[in-house]
């Protein structure tokens, strides 16, 4: 007999999958995009965590209504949820907003370029000699 | 309000009149007034040198729960004395033609006056400390202040002297962070930062919380002292002082760190119990290390000092290797050795500062120190001369003056505790002295005068007088060292060390009245057969021939440069060297750490350090939990 | 309802408002943010002088442990003044041109952020605030245009938005646990339902996620680039001010929730890599930014030090170096706002502006702790709070925190002797006549507090115990809201 899988269980183990890809996107992701994308699939596990912490099967939702009797979900989590749905998407939407400025700026989104290029201009900035070993920072806005 | 309240008021007003007035051409005077104002109040003070209870300053701050206390004692008193002469005349020094001369060279002279006067401050808070946090404060501030001294000579040492204090204040902020540890280590044991519960709680301390409070103080005085191996940073940060303030930091204010290491082996932990600390059970105990170390300071830098064609550097190194002679005598732990160790500070100050202040002299007139350029100038600096005769047969330690007396109690109480080779190293020391304070006498004032030297005239009376009393006190106390072991003795029973018996002439044995009288019935003897012999007659030192020459400028019988070149030559530089190199090896390992830091800042994946963390740390506090 | 809610409002309301003012009225909005930063610190004055006794704010009505609160004590009473008082102090949107409002209004987003930061007594709030701070930061970092400033504004919000993920985690494991956010509730359940590794796995997540503006060990590389390439006083405000509210928000956690030799030697541990990592790459540092971002880092492993002490030595201790350095690191930095590049460039400089030299040698030695100046005696409490444990562990952090104070003296004085070298000439120009006065009153606070330091010693005693009164703070709940 298959032992009965329970629901639950599979989402808790959706949610650290979804960490566990996230984390790994961050990593690895050459590509500043990727980096805000990693950064919005790990943000969905923890909120998947968050709203499984007060999550109950057999209860009802957490709505006043003339029904009689029956266990309400803990309303707390939700709400805590959909506030940090909220703080991530904001979060994100300034992400993506500074890709967008550093693209302007240094005309590319590749992590190790950008580093390099943001080092230079630190650098030039404080009258030093560039890490990079070039002459001067290429012109940017 | 205490005569010790007084004393310390007085020094910071001191110190407040010469950052406001002090770059005035009436300064000098005035401050070297005020300083005798606080000489005199120390005489007030004078029964605490001759075995009075210490005296206590009304004024005790209390903050964060834990108490400043100020408190003068015998030893206290007797380096107060030496700190305040020495400020005194270093100040008068300068308050004539040398700062006028200082000012126009560019130097800043009323931030002179202000460190000199915040060193003396400085000291004085420190000496007079009476527990554990106000000796830190006061050490701090002595620390710090002496910093000033040492930088802000910028001009003047062509650039050398930032380097120099930058090395110093953070050889110095180790040693500072050294009595930090001691002081916590000692507010652990005692549960305050009062010395009397420090010594009661030596006794119940376990063995290597023992240990390490002596290591950590000893390692905190040492470093101020300048012994080995924590000597490089001293020779150059006093040589490129402004000249009186080299003088008062040459004379005093390493000695802070012996004052120190007097109360560790006197009344804070006690030298039996530091021998009782055995290394090699039977052989080698922790006091046999301090006294190898102060044979070695001895030893290495006096003939680093023999190396030195600079007047203020010879002079500097040698101002390390006298530390050794006292550490040497305090190590010894018995009263001859003790006295003998404590009396060599007044000594070593009344010689080393009319030394330096000589060689300003002597700078004020020709613009050098450089002793392969100088020569002759007897003929006309003759009264500098005579003080730099005295003062270096003090610091060669030959009869009749001051530093004989003292270096022979030091010699006794080796030769009695069976410590021969200590004694044999040390006479070492002594002749390297001999060697090298002859080279300096020499290469200054005797041979041929120089021609760019021929219109230098005498020192003026503002800069003789100062110079000739600091001669006068090695004479006077080297005729009867009894005036000054009179405060050592106090100081030995302040310190609850043996008391060195003693009488006006000297101790173990030792008559130097009588000593001296047969050196002058001799001088005197002398100088009939001189008198009585053919007149001599002047001539100009190029009416003179030799092998066979006429002499010209260029061409004279006596050279002063290459001094000593075969003995350089046997005794080369290693050990200097190894010194230097150690030394470097620590700056390059800091170097790389940091290296190592930086590339962590810059380089790292800092998500994956973040989940590395957070895994480490995770981990740890499961197995922490479960374990 | 109480006033003490307005030092978080108005500035948030003021936030939202202040673009549409900046176009109508453009310099009433300029002195708006100080202005209502001065109020603030009225109100929290007057505040503090009602309320001997922590007390608890319930927003909307609801009482807690269900609705949201805030927990007013000393405590949080000090570091909401500390918020208002150092934006005033460092306030960076004095200037004329079109990036003014922009300016302005993160800065009061951030001020009402770590006011609320400070004052919140409920964990979720705490999580709402820090991404409202993170938010506002990211925005104030970027704000000077450059490619370096977005670049390195955007390393921080990854290492921030990763972090912020991290402490959601650990708040889901807390509430899965025990069912409430309530710090207080919080700490009355802990003995039962969090002194396992659960739990603690749960603090170690809460730590590094609000460590990441604490400058916690490992997760602080964006503090260099971010401080050089951001405005100065941005860098002052977020090195001086919102490093100390993370550490608050941790701290508290730790003596409420999580007071266990774990969660301390956890603490511990990353203090003292903190403090090693942060002096050495200090040492070798080439501008002068960069060298305080570093030596900030070293600083911010003191505090963690400090507070790792159990008992209220430790809170002594540290209270008295978050205040230090709050003074002195904003100080710093003002100065490093004209004088933050090449060390090399320094040479000489005493001789632009004696005035600044003078202060960065004030501040240079206070850091350093040379007594009588305040930062001896933090150190001192430091020191014999580290001894009085007698632990292995806390000895070692003793001499690695010795060590560093060697290896920052060296650094900072020859920084300090190059200043004042002669015959060279420095190319800098002395600080803005903003920048002087705001380093002066620093400078100004840093000597009064050497003549005041038995009254200020009381207070951080009163506050200490305040602190580390774990059973108060979990008692103002049945004291009720008001």
């Amino acid at each position: 007999m298959i032992p009965e899988l329970h629901v639950g269980w599979v989402l808790f183990a959706g949610a650290i999958g979804l960490i566990a890809i996230g984390v790994g996107g961050l990593l690895m992701s050459r590509d500043l995009f990727r980096v805000v994308l990693a950064l919005a699939i790990t943000e969905a596990g923890a909120n998947l965590l968050l709203v499984l912490s007060g999550y109950r099967f057999d209860a009802i939702a957490p709505i006043v209504t003339n029904e009689v009797g029956g266990v309400m979900v803990d309303p707390v989590p939700q709400a805590m949820v959909l506030t940090a749905i909220v703080i991530g998407v904001g979060v994100q939407a300034l992400a993506l907003g500074l890709v967008l400025r550093i693209y302007r700026a240094y005309g590319s989104i590749d992590v190790a370029e950008v580093r390099r290029r943001m080092d230079d201009d630190i650098a030039a900035e404080a009258g030093l000699p560039l890490p990079s070993g070039r002459e001067k920072p290429a012109v940017h806005s | 309000m205490s005569v010790l309240d007084q004393l310390l008021v007085f020094a910071f007003m001191t110190g407040a009149v010469a950052s406001f007035i002090g770059d005035r051409r009436f300064a000098g005077t005035l401050l070297a007034i005020l300083y005798f104002g606080q000489f005199l109040l120390l005489v007030k003070l004078a029964p605490l040198g001759y075995g009075a209870q210490p005296v206590v300053s009304a004024w005790q701050p209390a903050l964060f729960g834990e108490v400043l206390v100020w408190r003068m004692d015998a030893l206290g008193w007797y380096f107060a004395l030496i700190t305040v002469v020495a400020g005194w005349l270093v100040t008068w020094y300068a308050s004539g033609e040398w700062g006028q001369g200082y000012r126009e060279r560019g130097g800043n002279l009323g931030l002179m006056h202000t460190a000199v006067a915040a060193n003396v401050v400085a000291m004085l808070l420190l000496l007079s400390s009476g527990n554990l946090l106000s000796l830190f404060v006061g050490w701090e501030l002595v620390s710090w202040a002496g910093f000033l001294l040492m930088v802000m000579n910028g001009r003047e040492s062509g650039g050398v002297s930032g380097p120099a204090g930058l090395r110093y204040i953070t050889y110095a902020t180790l040693g500072a962070m050294a009595l930090l540890a001691a002081l916590a280590i000692a507010h652990h044991a005692s549960g305050s930062f009062e010395y009397i519960d420090l010594i009661d709680a030596v006794d119940q301390m376990t063995g290597p919380t023992r240990v390490s409070l002596v290591i950590a103080f000893a390692l905190a005085f040492t470093i101020k002292m300048g012994l080995l191996p924590f000597h490089l940073w001293q020779a150059p940060a006093y040589a490129y002082s402004p000249g009186p303030g080299g003088a008062f930091l040459g004379a005093i204010s390493s000695r802070v760190g012996l004052w120190g290491l007097a109360m560790v082996f006197g009344s804070l932990i006690g030298i039996g119990r530091i021998a009782g600390i055995e290394l090699i059970p039977g052989w080698f105990d922790l006091r046999d290390v301090f006294m190898w170390v102060a044979a070695l300071t001895i030893v290495l830098p006096t003939f680093t000092a023999l190396r030195q064609n600079d007047a203020r550097l010879l002079l500097a190194w040698h101002g390390i290797g006298q530390g050794g002679y006292m550490l040497l005598g305090l190590a010894a732990g018995d009263a001859l050795g003790t006295g003998g160790g404590l009396m060599h500070v007044l000594n070593h100050a009344s010689y080393q500062a009319p030394l330096f202040l000589a060689v300003f002299a002597v700078m004020h007139r020709t613009g050098t120190s450089d002793l392969n350029r100088l020569g002759g100038l007897v003929a006309r600096m003759p009264l500098t001369f005579l003080v730099m005769l005295i003062g270096i047969i003090g610091l060669a330690g030959l009869p009749p003056m001051n530093g004989f007396v003292s270096k022979y109690l030091v010699y006794i109480s080796l030769l009695r505790q069976g410590e021969p080779l200590l004694f044999i190293l040390a006479v070492i020391g002594t002749l390297g002295t001999v060697l090298s304070v002859f080279k300096l006498l020499h290469n200054t004032f005797l041979g041929q005068l120089r021609v760019e030297h021929m219109e230098v005239r005498e020192a003026p009376w503002s800069m003789l007088i100062p110079m000739l009393l600091m001669a006068s006190v090695v004479v006077v106390t080297g005729t009867a060292p009894g005036l000054v072991l009179d405060w050592v003795a106090s100081a030995q029973a302040a310190l609850g060390l043996p008391v060195l018996d003693h009488t006006l002439g000297g101790a173990a044995g030792l008559d130097m009245l009588w000593v001296s009288g047969v050196l002058v019935y001799g001088f005197a003897v002398g100088t009939l057969l001189f008198l009585s012999g053919n007149k001599s007659r002047r001539v100009h030192q190029f009416d003179n021939y030799a092998g066979g020459h006429f002499l010209t400028a260029e061409n004279q019988y006596q050279y002063s440069d290459q001094f000593y070149a075969g003995l350089m030559h046997h005794i080369g530089g290693w050990y200097r060297a190894s010194f230097t190199w150690a030394e470097s090896v620590v700056i390059a390992s800091v170097d790389a750490m940091s290296a190592a830091a930086n590339g962590f800042f810059r380089r790292t994946q800092a998500v994956f350090l973040l989940l590395l963390a957070t895994l480490g740390s995770v981990a740890w506090l499961l197995w922490g939990v479960g374990s | 309802m109480n006033a003490i809610v307005l030092p978080v409002v108005l500035p948030l309301l003021a936030a939202f408002l202040l673009p549409s003012l900046a176009r109508i009225w453009s310099s009433a909005a300029r002195v708006l943010g100080p202005v209502l930063m001065l109020v603030s610190l009225c109100v929290l004055w007057t505040t503090w002088g009602e309320h001997p006794t922590p007390f608890v704010v319930a927003l909307g009505g609801f009482q807690p442990p269900m609705g949201i609160a805030f927990h007013v004590d000393s405590v949080a009473m000090l570091f909401a003044f500390l918020v208002a008082g150092g934006a005033l102090l460092m306030w960076p949107a004095w200037t004329d041109d079109d990036t003014m409002p922009r300016l302005a209004a993160l800065t009061l987003l951030l001020v009402a952020a770590a006011t609320g930061l400070a004052l919140s007594g409920d964990l979720f709030n705490v999580y709402v605030f820090y991404e409202l701070l993170s938010v506002a930061s990211f925005g104030l970092v970027s704000a000077r245009r450059t490619g370096a400033a977005f670049a390195a504004g955007f390393r921080y919000l990854v290492i921030s938005g990763f972090g912020s993920v991290l402490a959601l985690l650990g708040i889901a494991l807390i509430y899965l646990r025990t069912g409430t956010l309530n710090i207080a509730h919080l700490g009355q359940l802990a003995p039962e339902s969090l002194a396992d590794p659960f739990g603690l796995a749960a603090f170690a997540l809460l730590l590094l996620g609000f460590g990441v503006k604490a400058e916690l060990f490992p997760v602080n590389t964006w503090v260099p680039e971010v401080y050089a390439g951001s405005s100065a006083r941005v860098a002052g405000l977020l090195a001086g001010v919102v490093s100390k509210l993370a550490v608050l928000v941790v701290v508290r956690m730790l003596v409420v929730v999580f007071p266990h030799d774990e969660t301390r030697m956890l603490l511990l541990i990353l203090g003292v890599v903190g403090v090693l990592s942060g002096e050495l790459a200090a040492w070798s540092a080439k501008d002068m930014r960069r060298m305080l971002a570093f030596s900030s880092i070293g600083q911010l492993g003191m505090i963690f030090i400090a507070f790792s002490i159990p008992g209220e030595a430790g809170w002594v201790a540290g209270l008295a170096l978050v205040l230090h350095h709050l003074v002195v690191k904003s100080g710093l930095f003002l100065i490093a706002d004209r004088w933050g590049g090449a060390l090399q460039s320094l040479t000489g400089a005493a001789r632009v502006s004696p005035f600044t030299a003078g202060l960065f040698v004030l501040f240079a030695l206070s850091l350093i702790g040379v007594p009588p100046l305040p930062g001896f005696w933090a150190k001192l409490q430091l020191v014999i709070g580290l001894v009085e444990n007698g632990n292995g562990v806390y000895l070692g952090a003793l001499l690695v925190f010795l060590a560093a104070t060697v290896i920052e003296a060296n650094y900072l004085f020859r920084l300090a002797v190059a200043m004042y070298a002669e015959g060279a000439s420095s190319t800098v120009t002395a600080p803005s006549g903003g920048n002087r006065i705001g380093a002066a009153i620093f400078a100004a606070v840093l000597v009064a507090a050497v003549f005041l330091l038995n009254p200020l010693s009381e207070a951080i005693d009163d506050l200490a115990v305040v602190g580390n009164d774990a059973t108060g703070y979990m008692d103002s709940l049945a004291g009720g809201a008001r």
